[in-house]
């Protein structure tokens, strides 16, 4: 087979990385993910097209959620002709009948570049269902130096929780130090999305975190433990002391991005992604007072990190699978991903890690030297969402349940009852 | 004489026939077939299981559904009625407005220019709790604390019904404002000539005339608020804790983010009995309107 010659091994393979089979008169019809953060990378299909004489034609290029549908729609219409496409860890399961195991085409070497827990990730029912991109997500903690550098905070949190005002090590500090912070209307100790799967997402981490897991070995649910209880009364605690804004739960990542550069919030446990921005003073009132810590401990003693990633697929249906195979490792080689985590994303290929920092060092830029080492050390704890096609399905049925304990609707064990109460029904329905 | 297979007229009809059973008939029936499976989009498969009227029982049994089924109308009634007093005071003032009356009518239908997804944009920044526009205004009078108009129980709704209000008042505005200046002028100046009062003209006179015009005016925003979805997903996303949860967001959600069609079309049809519901009442309330004027018998 392999008209796709793949190289790997460091630098030294680099040059025999650029041959990668003659394609001339193939053109690969391909579905992906827009917006400015994934588009940049884009720009290097026309070096694959000059190397291997194929075309990509992108049929279609749209946002993280309406891909999604479309997507479920080619699946349901069978129109599914197109070779290569979007995928992301949370919807992957749902994807299996579209997409094609991507082990017999892509070499081990290859494969063991990138970190094993991604590949882990990746992989459903034995099948290598996407490569990663550069666009891996997992969860640190930003926070404004100049708060934790004022001796009188310093002095009056020391009295009152009786221990140092540094950024927090562990979840009860991080809501100590929220409420200590909290000044209503004018400032918040902290934010989190509080709707949808951010908020299911944000919520799966402090359970495991606290020792617990959202299901069995039996996929029953389990997430209404001691440690789901635990895990929400957080959430609830925080909004009960007007800790956080009390519009949070209509909040999704670019309320929360927007919310910590405007300078209103203390601490922000969110994504890589937004480490620019938040330093950027034509963008972000806090530029030059940003810290980055690694995420906090929760009560197992284990840190959380809920993580995401998204990757390049190929449907079962292509009828030009090297060639197609050929562009996904294009995407997600070392160059590609080096190219797009320059921008900001997280690499998922250890290599780029390293090259990255260096670059990054090299170039005396300390902010981003910060960021990276502790996003690297947060990479260390971070875990997919549990490996099934209704993953998505439960988090609708979760959130609403949520929120009612948030607002005070319920309590915080009634809500996690109703919501098991409801997943496990929807389980039972798909025969778990 | 050979006799024609199909009769001028119905040959003449056959392609608009066709064209309607295309775009109509043949998704509306299909979408009812899969309202008795349980098709997954995401398993092609399921679209050939039938299993009877089970996603109509489940949906009878289900608390959440039937909330937002109620919620739905109650919002749809706050709202015509809000909008439709709301467009007669404006059509009222406009015409009687001597200078100027063409600007102040296109000004007037200014805010359904706007696509309800902007509207809703919008509004979400106009009510956010932090940085919205009506909370600072507030703060700036003197006011201490902040109105979480997003996720507070009752003002949630609120916020969702200012943002429709806004944006569809000038459709009872417009209708109602050429239903006045169609009343023929003889029963006014009558009335005025018997020494009416101008509450007894509007009450006798103007009102009955406006009826019709107010009634078409119901019977198409009760079509559009009960399929109300851009404004509510973009605002609230009928959240939180499905305060503000609506028939289409449901819907909407249970169709294409859990890829559950089948139930997703089961909600639809149970939904469209409240449009049917509605747009019967309404085209009673109109014909009934017509009957007294004279129109209609």
């Amino acid at each position: 087979m392999s008209a796709v010659i793949l190289f790997g091994a460091g630098t030294a393979a680099q040059a025999k990385d650029e041959v990668m089979g003659d394609f001339s008169g193939v053109t690969l019809k391909a579905k992906f993910i827009g917006g400015n953060q994934y588009e940049p990378l884009y720009s290097r299909i026309t070096d694959w097209e000059k190397a291997t004489g194929g075309k990509v034609e992108i049929i279609s290029k749209k946002s993280h959620f309406e891909i999604d549908k479309e997507i479920k729609s080619d699946i349901a219409a069978g129109s599914t002709d197109w070779c290569v496409g979007y995928n992301h860890v949370s919807f992957a399961p749902q994807y299996t009948s579209l997409y094609t195991d991507l082990k017999p085409y892509i070499p081990q070497d290859t494969l063991d570049k990138f970190s094993p827990a991604l590949i882990d990730a990746a992989t459903i029912n034995g099948e290598l269902q996407m490569l990663p991109r550069a666009q891996f997500d997992v969860s640190a903690l930003y926070y404004r130096k100049s708060l934790y550098a004022d001796p009188a905070k310093q002095k009056a949190f020391k009295e009152k929780y009786g221990y140092d005002l540094t950024p927090p090590e562990t979840f009860d500090q991080f809501k100590d130090q929220a409420i200590f912070f909290a000044d209503p209307p004018n400032f918040y100790g902290t934010q989190y999305a509080g709707k949808e799967e951010a908020v299911v997402g944000r919520f799966y981490e402090l359970l495991v975190a606290n020792g617990g897991q959202m299901f069995d070995e039996d996929w029953k649910p389990t997430f209404n433990s001691e440690a789901g209880q635990q895990a929400l009364q957080w959430f609830v605690d925080l909004y009960k002391a007007k800790a956080v804004p009390p519009g949070v739960l209509s909040y999704v990542w670019d309320d929360l991005g927007s919310g910590f550069a405007s300078g209103s919030v203390a601490l922000d446990l969110d994504w890589p992604g937004w480490a620019g921005y938040f330093n950027d003073p034509k963008q972000s009132k806090i530029a030059g007072d940003v810290g980055v810590v690694v995420q906090p401990k929760g009560s197992s003693g284990k840190r959380t990190g809920w993580s995401g990633m998204h990757g390049f697929s190929m449907t079962k249906d292509c009828d030009q699978k090297e060639a197609a195979a050929s562009l996904i490792w294009f995407l997600t080689n070392h160059d590609s991903q080096l190219f797009e985590a320059s921008k900001g994303p997280l690499p998922t290929r250890t290599q780029v890690w390293d090259d990255l920092i260096a670059q990054v060092k090299e170039s005396g830029d300390g902010y981003r030297a910060e960021v990276l080492s502790a996003f690297q050390e947060a990479s260390k704890h971070a875990f997919a969402v549990p490996k099934f096609p209704e993953w998505v399905e439960s988090t609708n049925l979760i959130y609403p349940e949520l929120q009612a304990a948030i607002v005070g609707d319920k309590t915080a064990k009634q809500a996690l009852d109703e919501a098991a109460q409801r997943v496990g029904d929807m389980m039972a329905d798909y025969g778990y | 004489m050979k006799r024609k297979f199909l009769s001028p007229p119905v040959l003449l009809l056959l392609p608009a026939i066709i064209i309607i059973a295309a775009v109509v008939l043949v998704p509306l029936l299909l979408s009812l077939y899969t309202s008795f499976t349980p098709f997954k989009l995401t398993r092609p498969d399921t679209l050939y299981r039938w299993i009877g009227v089970r996603n109509y029982a489940r949906l009878f049994e289900d608390y959440y559904f039937w909330a937002a089924f109620l919620r739905t109308f109650v919002v749809l009634t706050i709202a015509l009625n809000l909008e439709m007093l709301l467009g007669l005071g404006l059509a009222l003032l406009v015409n009687k407005a001597t200078m100027g009356q063409r600007a102040l009518r296109t000004i007037m239908m200014f805010p359904m220019m706007f696509s309800p997804i902007l509207v809703g944009f919008q509004f979400k920044f106009l009510f956010n709790d932090t940085v919205g526009l009506v909370n600072n205004a507030l703060q700036s009078m003197g006011m201490e604390r902040v109105i979480p108009w997003l996720v507070d129980e009752h003002l949630a709704l609120f916020s969702i019904l200012s943002a429709e209000i806004w944006s569809s008042t000038s459709v009872f505005a417009i209708l109602i404002l050429a239903g006045l200046m169609a009343i023929p002028r003889d029963p006014l100046e009558a009335a005025k000539v018997d020494g009416c009062t101008a509450w007894q003209t509007f009450r006798h006179i103007t009102l009955p005339y406006l009826m019709p015009f107010m009634f078409i005016a119901m019977t198409i925003r009760s079509l559009d608020i009960a399929r109300a979805y851009d404004i509510v997903q973009i605002m609230t996303a009928g959240g939180p804790a499905r305060r503000t949860e609506l028939l289409w967001t449901m819907i909407s959600r249970s169709g294409y983010v859990d890829a559950n069609m089948g139930l997703a079309n089961a909600m639809a049809y149970i939904s469209i009995l409240l449009s049917i519901f509605f747009t019967f009442y309404f085209f009673r309330k109109l014909m009934a309107a017509r009957r007294y004027m004279g129109g209609a018998q």
